[in-house]
């Protein structure tokens, strides 16, 4: 177990859940069906952002750290950013209502879980039960940035530091 | 551990992780902090229907258990209940997000998490890591009813079968 850092091969075999939204799941009482998102075989020919946050729905990450990844998606599409994915511990319906909650009704912003943690435990990265809060850019297969906060604030694992990254 | 049922106390020391819905926090994304909801305290005096999801923001609870409670809380209310209380094992944070997502405004409808499914656990009323769809009336710390659904449709633990053994 240890800790991604740049110049990292992205590990094989990493995937989350998530609900694909569609237009007629758009509302934020209804709910489809959670399917695979094979994060390793999706970041191997793009260049992707994974923003991990310790839960759907709480402060920090509601007020905070999700909504600045939102405001500045075209700043992180110019910079050649191809797939934005959220994670968290919270299953792929709860994960799926966030996106919602926050507007979010397409692919622009991928609201998908880490189940179980598995793939923040292989990282070292968890709290509690819950995923920490960090940030990694892969580009091609490549990790290329991966900071994990160390206090409670929003800082190296938000858009800014990561835009600054890229 | 047994199943409950009607003639039973409630046990002792159930707690539940709430998130009180204010007047400042209506939006959904807009987070209070949780704190600790001392059920076998406040039961003791109320007649209480508890109703239990497997998961918050998932098809059958959100668009098939749930509205049934939300529409007849009037009917609730003459056959003498304080409170309705809706558990899963999604933490506060989420259980309160599910509520405004479902527009309930009132604290006549508590939505509350069954943190670790320590309550649910009590009955092995569970469904894998989550709690089973269940529903109970509680007067006054005595178990008047208790039904846990044997199968995926809401027969026993819906507002109807409720409402009628009121």
């Amino acid at each position: 177990m240890a800790a991604l850092k740049a110049g990292d091969s992205f590990p094989a075999d990493v995937s989350f859940l998530y609900v694909k939204p569609t237009p007629e799941t758009a509302e934020i009482t209804a709910c489809g069906m959670p399917t695979k998102y094979d994060a390793s075989a999706e970041f191997a020919n793009k260049k992707a952002v994974i923003v991990s946050v310790p839960g759907a729905f709480t402060p920090t990450c509601q007020n905070t750290h999700v909504p600045g990844y939102i405001n500045k998606l075209s700043e992180l599409k110019a910079k050649g950013v191809d797939q934005v994915v959220v994670i968290a511990f919270n299953d792929p319906f709860v994960q799926a209502a966030w996106g919602k909650a926050n507007g979010i009704k397409d692919e622009s912003i991928i609201f998908a879980t880490d189940n179980e943690a598995a793939f923040s435990k292989t990282l070292g990265w968890t709290l509690g039960p819950r995923t920490a809060r960090y940030a990694i850019v892969v580009d091609n297969g490549k990790v290329t940035y991966a900071e994990k906060e160390a206090g409670g604030d929003v800082g190296v694992s938000g858009v800014d530091a990561v835009l600054a990254a890229l | 551990m047994s199943d409950p049922k009607k003639g039973d106390s409630f046990p002792e020391g159930v707690t539940f992780g709430y998130v009180p819905f204010t007047a400042d926090k209506a939006s959904i994304n807009t987070c209070g902090l949780p704190t600790t909801y001392d059920a076998t305290k406040e039961f003791a005096d109320k007649k209480i229907v508890l109703v239990s999801t497997p998961g918050a923001f998932t098809g059958t609870c959100s668009e098939k258990h749930l509205p049934g409670y939300i529409e007849n809380v009037s009917k609730f209310k003459e056959k003498g209940v304080d409170k309705i209380v809706v558990i899963a094992y999604n933490d506060a944070f989420v259980m309160s997000a599910w509520g405004k997502a479902q527009g309930v405004q009132t604290d006549d409808i508590l939505f509350l998490s069954d943190t670790e499914t320590n309550f649910s656990k009590k009955f092995n009323w569970l469904k894998g890591e989550r709690t089973a769809r269940y529903a109970m009336i509680i007067e006054n710390g005595k178990i008047a009813y208790a039904e846990k659904e044997p199968a995926r449709e809401v027969t026993v633990s819906s507002a109807d079968a409720v409402l009628a053994a009121l």
